[in-house]
């Protein structure tokens, strides 16, 4: 899945509160004993977007992947698996794709080879908008049409209503991963292209409650900021779940979250800090899952340095041996202790073990490890000398000060860049270290001719797909002015790129992926900091059966696809006594339906209407009281 | 009551909003980034050719004025406050209108029960001057007044809701709950009212203790109160019936006039509690930078201010004809 | 806005300021207001001298958020830094960002006030429209929005005034320029008083300029009422601080107290029973606050006991 953003990892966290007392009494069980049963589910991001060409953040695509499937899903261990697509088979450039038969949308329409074409079409028609209009089009925010395009997808068909033949310009298996949901055509296709398109203006079409899709649960409520509730599709072709609703809470305090989660206001809690998940291992009836993240943190070069009009403060940035001396200087352990606390792992290469058939370790003849003086030796050999005051000098003989930043998204690289100030000064290195706004940062990273490239080294992040073709572009020559942020450009590793995308041959393509991670690694565009922990858990009490995907280093939620959620089984028998809340009183209905008639907003106006007359009436009153004091004095 | 006064205060907090548009304005064109640029935040692959048409499309090509600030006058002056970065594909005005009834209710509340109890501990506390019951009373109202309304918040969390547990941690209502009857509805919010309410009250009620106190304590030194003890008045009597009165018409007046600091606690308050009103919303567009949002609720708050001033002004010259002048 | 007379023209400032004093030491809130403030300022002046030099994540010794305990008094954060290290040197920050805000706001305040009340006619009116218009903006929302835009606008952030990193500079003249209203107006009603004393009468007779009188008559006449608003407004300041920084507009290069609660928060130290992390930081807000108030108010009520104020 392209989760690949500028790191939409999480919005800031905004507050905390919350202590649990050592002295606290057993948790107090879950409430709703009855129909519905509800999985409620944490995560510190908010949903932005129900319109799947418009996700960006995680919390968006697993919405989309509860409403919608995929032509072909993702298995246990990230394995093709029947999606939309019942089976497949290539010949060369053309794929067939056999569509479950009788399968329908939640609304009850038939779901068919149309629609699967339809979808796929409506990218390739956004793309050929593209190419021949200098407009700039693309579809939402850009995200899903990058898996049609790396598969050289040229043409679609449907023979029949359960035959989908898509033809592809290359022989390939990308298809195969491509993160891109089937849509009702008798839905979408009242839109045009340009209503689903916009990201930003005009009138874009939001995907509002009550969605129709294949998958195995489909939004019926949706209260941004606050939470987004699905019900059961009952046509769902899959296992169902026992959850007869999932909703998804948005926390901006962590703090918050964790107390939900020990209280049983929720089930699942996405993005743990790493003191609260130490704590609550501890804690009886929570699980806690530590995942492994398919991204990374690194620091970014400017490798064009004060070049061609670019706006780094030295020419020492565009020099290989200058970075891999820096990088001698930066003890990974330390901060993956001190930024992480421990929930991570130390980086080398730009493809994380999570994708433990395409990773490798960098070669030995030029693996790193922290030590200060190899790094002094190298910057020396380098001809990197020192003045009297022990600052380095750049070949123009001007001291070397290196502004470091990142950006306010991501609070924590406050505590790298402060360590990499300490390790670098030893290197006679100076570092300037400051938070930049994020929209600031992005335009300052931006290469001319559409930006200054006004910074040094940049702290940041990505996040990967299934495949590692994402994040194996930022590198290429061709993202420069693109999602280039340290303007790398090796023609070796341009062409490794193509070489591997097109390769159908897993032997061969890991042998390209293995030496374009060597490169990187060698020539240190970037330098890999950490690849952090996902830090989720769990509550036992409501439901049984969480299956982690994939199965070492997984998830049980927030994975890819909606396996997790269609696993879960309930914990029927040991059903517990409701909490300290009112709750009890209430008859909750059947949910089936997705009526979505939770009338939250109903009687607020009453109440606020009736605030405002005391207010009005009672200030009147007082003040009406004090006149009449007046007059008879 | 003189339509001079009221026409004057009126002109004048017509002025203010005029001003506070203005500014709107301003900020919007000085925000960090090219504004296209965090419009195309997170858009992998973009090209010149992009930002170029964004450009066209948001009228950023314009000249700023008079062409941008009169489509800016015309939008505001009809509701239209632009789109959401963040939420995207819904309008700034959606956006905000989801938010206002929570803040309202949490505020509205909290400024009734802080002004009844602030204002008796005030006039108590004032009436019993020099007394112990007044240095614990105002001991209490400035210790409240000195504490920053998150970390009230911060506290009675970890009290009553991860501690006792009496109370739910978050929200305003239980998501996805079908109420039976309103009575439910009505239960289910005061459950998850009851906390920030305490907060947002507790936080008031020092600096209108305070107020209430000092006002009471000048109030007993008027000529005409210490005439009412000397005729032989009961105490009750003079302070209800004399002191009382005249100490509230300012205290009352300043609950407008502090209405814009009370606003810096409130945001504070919202998050600690995960409650889905104004506060929560500006931070939230605050950290994600979304500025049409954040420039909404500033319109709107700025001016509900302003409204609420007049408002005060107007009462206040109604009912005492001296500052009709 | 009701006046008052002041009491005292023209004198030495140095007897009035030593009387004034020694009237505060004997009401019980001053004294108690003012023993507090001694304590702080000794702390911010020569925190090192106290804790040692301040503990950064290079030079932090200790484990990993550690209760109190004998060799950190306070704990320790995330990083391993003693907490009693951090708040003693919060403290500095704290009060200085207090102080620099409030001169920017007395300055702004006074200037304005003076001006307006001494000049009057149409400057009066304008300048009080003005004055209205900040006194009835949402002065922390208005921060929030000017706190990047500031940042951004004097571009490079490593830069530093006296010490003190460029992103705290902003985050002082940002509260400096937003809350400077209600001093010009209580300094406006009590210079329309004294404009009409017999004194400032005699030296205009005797042709003394504006700028003059402004300078040597009316000003000596209101510094009592300044500094006891600048006394108030210090406690704002901080208090604004630290919600600007709770917000995640502060420098965590520098901690503030409220970079310090906001801290505490982002590793989540009040879920994690690490009540160390945020206790005392937040005691020092609640103390700093309620020293100011105390001293402010015991000021006021010497200088001024009819006028009523919010506090």
């Amino acid at each position: 899945m392209n989760r690949s953003t500028l790191r939409a990892r999480g919005a800031r966290i905004l507050m905390s509160a919350g202590l649990a007392f050592a002295a606290i009494g057993p948790a107090t069980a879950p409430v709703a004993a009855a129909d519905p049963l509800v999985l409620n589910a944490g995560t510190d991001q908010d949903l932005q977007v129900l319109n799947p060409f418009s996700s960006v953040v995680v919390a968006d695509f697993e919405a989309f992947t509860l409403n919608y499937d995929t032509l072909v899903g993702w298995g246990q261990d990230l394995e093709p698996v029947p999606g939309f697509a019942e089976s497949w088979a290539q010949d060369g450039n053309t794929w067939t794709f056999k569509i479950r038969s009788g399968m329908k949308w939640s609304d009850g329409q038939p779901a068919t080879a149309e629609d699967a074409a339809y979808s796929i079409q409506l990218v390739l028609d956004a793309t050929a908008k593209s190419d021949a209009s200098a407009d700039g089009y693309y579809l939402g925010q850009g995200y899903l049409e990058a898996y049609i395009t790396n598969a050289g997808v040229t043409a679609v068909s449907v023979p029949d209503p359960e035959t989908l033949v898509v033809t592809t310009e290359f022989e390939n298996q990308l298809i195969l991963e491509a993160y891109l949901p089937i849509l009702p055509k008798h839905v979408w296709s009242k839109y045009s292209l340009d209503e689903i398109a916009s990201a930003t203006g005009a009138t874009p079409y939001t995907n509002e409650p009550p969605v129709v899709g294949t998958g195995p649960y489909q939004a019926v409520e949706w209260k941004p900021g606050e939470f987004i509730r699905f019900a059961r599709n009952p046509n769902y072709w899959g296992l169902q779940g026992a959850a007869d609703e999932v909703i998804i809470h948005h926390f901006s305090s962590p703090d918050t979250m964790v107390a939900a989660l020990k209280t049983g206001e929720i089930d699942y809690v996405r993005g743990v800090l790493a003191d609260q998940f130490d704590a609550l291992k501890n804690e009886p009836g929570i699980e806690t899952v530590e995942g492994v993240s398919n991204g990374y943190s690194q620091i970014a070069f400017n490798t064009k340095g004060n070049t061609d009009g670019y706006k780094g403060s030295t020419s020492a940035l565009t020099d290989p041996a200058f970075r891999v001396a820096l990088a001698w200087a930066i003890d990974q352990n330390k901060l993956v202790d001190a930024t992480l606390g421990g929930y991570g792992e130390p980086g080398t290469t730009i493809i994380p073990p999570f994708h433990t058939r395409w990773h490798v370790e960098p070669d030995a003849s030029i693996a790193r490890t922290f030590d200060i003086d190899k790094a002094n030796t190298l910057l020396d050999a380098a001809g990197y000398k020192k003045d009297g005051q022990g600052r380095r000098l750049d070949k123009e003989g001007n001291p070397i000060v290196l502004r470091v930043t990142w950006p306010d998204s991501e609070a924590q690289h406050s505590t790298d860049a402060e360590f990499i100030q300490g390790w670098w000064g030893k290197l006679g290195v100076g570092v300037d270290a400051y938070v930049t706004e994020e929209g600031k940062l992005i335009e300052d990273v931006t290469p001319p001719p559409g930006g200054p490239a006004n910074f040094d080294v940049e702290i940041w992040g990505w996040v990967g797909d299934p495949d590692p073709t994402s994040l194996l572009d930022f590198l290429r020559t061709d993202q420069i002015g693109g999602s280039s942020d340290s303007f790398y450009s090796n023609p070796e590793y341009d062409q490794l790129f193509l070489d591997q995308r097109a390769e159908s041959d897993p032997v061969t393509r890991k042998a390209d992926i293995a030496q374009m991670q060597q490169l990187v690694y060698r020539d240190a565009p970037y330098i890999i900091l950490y690849y952090d922990s996902e830090l989720h858990a769990y509550r036992t009490d409501k439901f049984t059966n969480w299956t982690i995907q994939p199965s070492v280093g997984g998830t049980p939620l927030f994975g890819y696809g909606p396996r997790g959620y269609t696993f879960l089984q309930a914990i029927s028998a040991a059903t517990p006594a409701p909490a300290a809340s009112p709750d009890a009183g209430s008859t909750p209905t059947p949910s089936a339906s997705g009526s979505g008639s939770s009338s939250s907003g109903d009687i607020t106006p009453v109440i606020i209407g009736g605030v405002i007359i005391v207010v009005i009436v009672g200030g009147v009153l007082l003040l009406r009281r004090r006149g009449s004091v007046s007059d008879e004095e | 009551m003189g339509g001079r006064f009221l026409g004057r205060k009126a002109a004048s907090a017509a002025i203010t909003i005029l001003a506070i548009i203005l500014v709107n304005f301003l900020l919007f064109r000085l925000m960090p980034g090219s504004p296209e640029r965090i419009i195309l935040r997170g858009v992998p692959n973009v090209t010149e050719q992009q930002r170029v048409a964004l450009r066209e499309r948001w009228g950023l090509n314009d000249p700023i004025f008079p062409d941008q600030f009169v489509k800016y006058l015309g939008a505001t002056a009809t509701g239209d406050l632009g789109y959401s970065f963040v939420a995207r594909g819904q309008t700034v005005a959606a956006v905000i209108g989801q938010r206002i009834g929570p803040t309202l209710l949490l505020f509205g509340l909290g400024e009734i029960l802080a002004i009844l109890i602030g204002l008796a501990l005030g006039a108590y506390s004032g009436w019993k001057r020099g007394t112990a019951v007044d240095y614990v009373g105002n001991g209490i109202s400035l210790v409240l007044y000195s504490t920053p309304y998150f970390l009230l918040g911060m506290a009675l969390l970890l009290v009553f809701s991860t501690g006792l547990r009496w109370f739910p941690t978050f929200g305003m209502l239980t998501a996805g709950r079908i109420y039976a009857s309103p009575l439910d509805l009505l239960a289910d919010l005061a459950f998850h009212l009851t906390l920030p309410l305490l907060t947002v009250s507790l936080g008031l009620v020092g600096q209108y203790s305070i107020l209430m106190r000092s006002s009471i304590v000048e109030t007993l030194s008027e000529d005409y109160v210490t005439t009412a003890r000397a005729m032989g008045l009961q105490d009750g009597r003079v302070l209800t019936g004399h002191a009382l009165p005249n100490a509230l018409l300012p205290t009352v007046s300043l609950v407008a006039i502090n209405l814009g600091y009370v606003i810096a606690g409130a945001i504070t308050v919202e998050v600690v509690f995960n409650w889905p009103g104004l506060g929560t919303l500006a931070v939230e567009a605050l950290t994600a930078r979304d500025y049409p949002v954040l420039q909404g609720v500033f319109l709107l708050l700025s001016i509900s201010v302003v409204l609420a001033n007049l408002l005060a002004d107007v009462v206040y010259g109604f009912l005492d004809p001296r500052v009709r002048t | 806005m009701t006046t008052a007379a002041i009491v005292i023209p023209r004198r030495r400032p140095w007897t009035g300021a030593i009387e004034l004093l020694g009237q505060l030491v004997l009401r019980p809130a001053g004294l108690v207001g003012l023993a507090i403030l001694l304590v702080l300022t000794a702390l911010s002046i020569a925190p090192s001298f106290f804790v040692g030099p301040i503990q950064t994540a290079v030079t932090a010794t200790g484990p990993r958020l550690s209760p109190p305990s004998i060799d950190f008094l306070l704990g320790t954060d995330q990083l391993g830094r003693s907490m009693l290290n951090l708040t003693v040197h919060g403290t500095r920050i704290s009060m200085v960002i207090g102080l620099i805000a409030t001169v920017i706001t007395v300055l702004i305040g006074a200037v304005i006030g003076i001006v307006s009340g001494y000049v009057g006619g149409r400057l009066d009116a304008v300048l009080m429209r003005i004055t209205d218009f900040f006194l009835v903006l949402p002065t922390f929302v208005l921060a929030l929005i000017l706190t990047p835009i500031i940042r951004d606008l004097v571009g490079n952030a490593t830069a530093e005034v006296f010490g003190i990193r460029m992103t705290l500079i902003v985050i002082i003249v940002v509260i400096g320029i937003t809350s400077w209203a209600s001093t010009a107006r209580i300094i406006r009603s009590q210079t329309l008083s004294i404009r009409e004393r017999a004194f400032v009468d005699r030296a205009r007779v005797i042709g003394a300029g504006g700028g003059h009188i402004m300078r040597r008559h009316v000003l000596p006449n209101v510094i009592n009422l300044i500094v006891a608003n600048a006394v108030l407004t210090f406690a704002g300041a901080v208090l604004t601080e630290t919600t600007l920084s709770f917000v995640g507009l502060g420098d965590p290069f520098q901690p503030s107290w409220g970079q310090l609660l906001e801290a505490a928060r982002a590793v989540g130290a009040p879920g994690l029973g690490a009540w160390w992390y945020f206790v005392p930081p937040g005691v020092g807000i609640v103390l700093v606050v309620l020293a100011f108030t105390l001293v402010g108010s015991a000021l006021d009520d010497l200088l001024n006991p009819r006028r009523r104020r919010a506090p």
